[in-house]
């Protein structure tokens, strides 16, 4: 009979162990959270600036801000900033095309270059002047179309795109290098910068 | 004899309870120390729950301003005071500068902001709670001088 009833409790001990392993596993916070980088250096000053974002912070954030052009997470543009360009239907030949290179412009004092490549936009910019700025940009076609999804021609939908970037691998998508600052945005899932 | 004794467990019992009540939003820390000329030491660690309390024996005619500008990026504050609650920690922001560096970091609850240059050091811990409490009054100020 005392042997039934210890091995009634030792039961009774490991399923309240388990349950209590359960709940704590199931309210463990999920560590997947994504954070939106920013790092300039400034060499010649000694200087640097880290800026670590949590993206679901962000895109928290961006919907309440009311300001100047931002207004519920979408920045509304000039018509002029587009210069008549239908970039919606150029997207969508991007969209639809394979990986290539669709621009490549060469002058004395800039090389510029926009590529498809594995489901991103590239944007190379190489300015020959002294100060030899090199500007590179990497965006997911999806955080792309994402800033192109509103109904107006002249907005892009921020919150949207900060969405899509929390659904993306991490990446490098800009970095930006001239003789003296080094500017990097990136986004994983550390929340230090480094 | 016995009697007294219960007395003073029920003093030193509702105090303790008090203590913990106080003391239940965290505590807010600031630590200020100048290296130069003289060297000066400035410490405070106070119950995160006073600053609440205290706001609301500021009169609310005192916080219009305050209120009037807070008003537009209330929204804003609430949603980032929200997902850093929830979020883990988190280093916000780091500057370097020569002889400088400024940290602002998410830790445990708290909002922390750690300055250190070539005349002083200055740590100020907040509980987000406490901010959150802190900022919904100064609305609420801004409101009643509206009425």
């Amino acid at each position: 009979m005392r042997k039934g009833m210890r091995a009634v409790g030792v039961c009774c001990v490991l399923a309240l162990t388990m349950s209590n392993l359960a709940v704590t596993a199931m309210a463990a916070p999920a560590t997947s959270e994504r954070y939106l980088h920013v790092k300039v250096d400034d060499a010649s000053k000694g200087e640097s600036v880290n800026v670590n974002v949590p993206l679901s912070m962000a895109a928290a954030i961006l919907p309440t801000v009311n300001h100047g052009s931002l207004h519920n997470g979408h920045v509304t543009i000039g018509e002029t900033d587009f210069n008549g360009v239908d970039v919606r239907a150029m997207l969508d030949a991007i969209r639809n095309a394979p990986d290539n290179e669709f621009v490549t412009v060469k002058e004395k004092d800039q090389d510029v270059r926009v590529a498809k490549l594995n489901g991103n936009l590239i944007v190379h910019v190489l300015d020959k002047s002294k100060d030899g700025e090199k500007v590179d940009v990497t965006i997911p076609m999806k955080v792309v179309d994402a800033l192109f999804s509103t109904a107006k021609d002249n907005e892009l939908d921020i919150a949207a795109a900060i969405r899509a970037l929390s659904d993306a691998r991490d990446a490098v998508l800009v970095t930006v290098q001239d003789a003296t600052e080094h500017v990097r945005i990136w986004i994983d899932s550390h929340s230090s910068g480094e | 004899m016995v009697l007294l004794g219960k007395v003073a467990l029920g003093i030193a019992g509702t105090a303790l309870a008090g203590i913990g009540l106080i003391c239940s939003e965290g505590m807010i820390e600031v630590n200020v120390v100048e290296k130069q000329p003289e060297a000066h030491h400035v410490y405070v660690l106070a119950p995160a729950m006073l600053v609440p309390i205290t706001m609301h024996f500021i009169p609310s005619r005192k916080l219009g301003n305050a209120a009037a500008e807070i008003k537009p990026w209330l929204p804003t504050i609430r949603a980032a005071l929200e997902q850093l609650r929830a979020g883990e920690d988190v280093t916000l922001v780091e500057v370097r500068e020569p002889g400088q560096h400024v940290l602002v970091t998410k830790s445990g609850g708290s909002v922390v902001v750690d300055v250190t240059d070539t005349d002083e050091t200055v740590h100020v811990s907040a509980p987000i709670r406490a901010i959150e409490s802190t900022v919904e009054q100064v609305a609420a100020a801004g409101s009643e001088t509206q009425d």
